[in-house]
């Protein structure tokens, strides 16, 4: 059952800003890239994914996470794991990778905050969008190779560093109190 | 214990009791089976009984034929196949009449919402003798693929894998149609049809009997560990089953212990409440407040701190949850907790601790009927055992000395009912029902426990004696249920 590798192949890859390599020289590691699609604050980020095929493919779902870091309602900010149904229950044995692929890109350009997977990311989704979009762009950025920067949230980030914080805790902590830096330094104190 | 089983005997045509009696290692038992009929402790019969419940135990066998009876109904009243009405029975709760009423009417919007074919049929564009299979891509001659309703066709091979690891993952009934956002069911004989391997058909029909009995709502599973029992009840109450070969007593509509008089949702409340240790935690943390006053839950709305009670009209300080008197005309500061921010929290916690004391309470008295429960099942086994000693020797009957045995299970039983009246009183609303409730409950408790120190008692006791106090304990036990069981 090795029906992805027909899938995943050639020039239409190339247009849909997708593509799966081999990890070893078997079927059931793979890593998955996407791109952020334009419009959107995850756009020109590259996104590594961690795709592992159980042994029974196709007829249960791809495990899949991402590798790189990324802001957003349904995917762990810690942990990268995923919240999608076509990974659960929605799966159906006629998708392929393709499809999974297209489907996370597809959830990058449109999140469903009330099934979150990250509870601190969705509450700034739906409280605070315009922090939410800086932060997520901010993350595509350092992570993601993104092209857009944002200058305000590095000032706030930079103050943090020369607190004598670890950048990547502080980006953490600030990203999760809105970029409010008495807040995140309390937290980073406190953890 | 189960006299069921006699009453059993007439409804259904089984023989299985019998030998049960046989193999039941315990002597009385099959002694106070067979040998006394006047004496029905576990069972009521009489339907004025608050406790009577009209079931049947169930052999595994005797199910089948029962759902099976059920499905030829539906196939020789709207001719169809087995397979279809199982589908059909499953998906409407059992609820043959209306699936039948439905079918007639209207058998495609039925067979729709049932699942069993697609709202649209999808047309497989065919180009030559042979097609692709979109899951595993192979080219396959035409024979060699298979739909079901919705024409999305799979080689059978995938067909065959994907049932296989259906089944191994224990899904059997929910088994869709493998194409992307198709719900369409696969149904039993399209299943065996694909199916390879033998042992997986078995498995098959296993899971999906225990699904078919799990759906239709006049039968239970006995929940006793590997017991195999099934009771078939007409109406899905809160009754009591008393199982003949685990002797699980359970009740028929939750299938958990029996919990009369608690009702189902407040017994499941309540064993969660004493699993769940953070419980103090929640008074705590919680949204709301409670009115320092009448304690009547008060959740804030707005930004005015000057709070009053809906129900008693006392008027206090969200901030301090102080009389408001006090506060003068500062409507969105609160002095007292200026000064001291922890003033709300101080009482706060005296509300909590005052919450916790009433559930310990309650607690206390639930536990500890339960642990007397079990000292009394030691009483009940050395009365046997010392039953047993007296016949050998001769000094009277297993007749003479079977009113011990009685009282003991009485005993038992009022004991029983005490220990979930606890549950129920602990979530009632103080209130003239409540009063007397709690009163009722208290007459039940002192009968319960003369009746406990005149069995322990039981061989100096005066048999009159006792069994006049075994009158009194459960005509309390029979007018508290009368009163508060629901039915
Ligand atoms: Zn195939
Ligand atoms: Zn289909
Ligand atoms: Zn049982
Ligand atoms: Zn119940
Ligand atoms: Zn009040």
């Amino acid at each position: 059952m090795t029906h992805y590798d027909f899938e995943v192949t050639g020039s239409k890859v190339a247009r849909c800003h997708i593509k799966v390599d081999m990890v070893n020289d078997n079927f059931l590691e793979l890593i998955g890239e996407i791109i952020g699609p334009p419009d959107t604050a995850y756009d020109g980020g590259k996104f590594k994914l961690e795709i592992n095929i159980p042994d029974t493919y196709p007829f249960n779902p791809p495990k899949v996470k991402f590798v790189t870091k990324i802001w957003h309602p349904n995917i762990s900010s810690v942990t990268g794991a995923i919240c999608l149904d076509i990974l659960k229950d929605q799966w159906a044995a006629a998708m392929t990778l393709r499809t999974v692929l297209l489907s996370l890109q597809a959830l990058l350009a449109a999140a469903e905050p009330d099934d979150p997977q990250d509870a601190v990311v969705a509450k700034q989704y739906k409280e605070n969008r315009k922090t939410f979009t800086q932060t997520a762009r901010h993350w595509t950025n350092v992570y993601a190779n993104g092209p857009h920067r944002e200058c305000e949230l590095e000032k706030i980030l930079e103050q943090a560093k020369n607190m004598g914080f670890d950048e990547h805790k502080a980006r953490v902590a600030l990203s999760s109190s809105d970029w409010n830096l008495e807040r995140a330094t309390e937290s980073l104190l406190t953890s | 214990m189960s006299d069921e089983m006699k009453s059993q005997d007439s409804d259904a045509d089984s023989d299985y009791d019998q030998s049960d009696h046989m193999d039941d290692d315990d002597d009385y038992c099959g002694y106070y089976d067979n040998d006394t009929d006047d004496l029905d402790i576990d069972k009521p019969k009489k339907s004025d009984d608050p406790e009577y419940f009209d079931y049947e135990l169930l052999q595994i066998e005797d199910v089948e034929r029962f759902l099976n009876e059920e499905v030829e109904v539906l196939c020789s009243s709207q001719k169809i196949l087995p397979s279809l009405a199982k589908m059909l029975l499953h998906a409407h709760d059992w609820k043959k009449e209306y699936v039948i009423e439905c079918h007639s009417k209207n058998p495609s919007k039925l067979l729709i919402d049932s699942k069993v074919i697609p709202k649209v049929k999808f047309q497989q564009p065919i180009s030559g003798p042979s097609l692709v299979c979109c899951v595993c891509l192979n080219q396959v001659s035409r024979e060699m693929l298979h739909d079901l309703s919705c024409g999305h066709m799979f080689c059978g091979e995938c067909w065959d894998a994907y049932c296989q690891v259906q089944i191994q993952q224990g899904v059997t009934l929910g088994i869709s149609c493998m194409a992307k956002d198709c719900e369409v069911m696969v149904p039993e004989d399209f299943l065996y049809s694909v199916l390879s391997k033998p042992d997986l058909r078995d498995r098959y029909s296993q899971f999906s009997f225990t699904e078919y009995v799990k759906s239709h709502p006049a039968l239970r599973f006995c929940p006793g560990p590997n017991c195999p029992i099934i009771v078939k009840a007409k109406e899905a109450k809160a009754k009591k089953i008393t199982c003949n070969t685990c002797k699980s007593c359970f009740c028929f509509k939750c299938g958990i212990e029996y919990h009369a008089p608690t009702d189902c949702d407040v017994i499941k409340k309540w064993l969660t409440k004493c699993a769940d240790d953070s419980e103090t935690a929640n008074y705590i943390s919680a949204n709301t407040k409670d009115c320092p006053k009448c304690h009547v839950c008060i959740e804030k709305n707005g930004g005015c701190n000057h709070m009053q009670c809906s129900k008693c009209k006392y008027d206090f300080c969200w901030m301090c949850l102080g009389d408001w008197k006090a506060h003068g005309s500062e409507y969105y500061e609160c002095s007292r907790y200026k000064e001291n921010p922890n003033i709300a929290n101080e009482s706060v916690h005296a509300q909590a601790r005052e919450a916790l004391k009433k559930y310990l309470f309650y607690f206390e008295r639930w536990e500890n009927h339960a642990k007397s429960l079990k000292l009394e099942e030691q009483t009940l086994e050395k009365i046997t055992s010392r039953i047993q000693e007296k016949v050998m020797n001769s000094t009277g009957t297993w007749i003479d000395w079977q009113y011990l045995l009685d009282a003991a299970y009485l005993l038992k039983k009022c004991r029983y009912t005490l220990q979930y009246t606890y549950p129920y009183a602990y979530y009632m609303e103080k209130c003239a029902r409540k009063q007397l409730f709690e009163y009722q409950q208290a007459q039940l408790e002192a009968e319960v426990e003369n009746l406990s120190w005149k069995v322990e008692r039981a061989e100096i006791t005066d048999r009159g004696d006792l069994e006049n106090q075994m009158d009194i304990a459960e005509k309390r036990r029979l007018t508290l249920l009368k009163d508060f069981l629901d039915y």
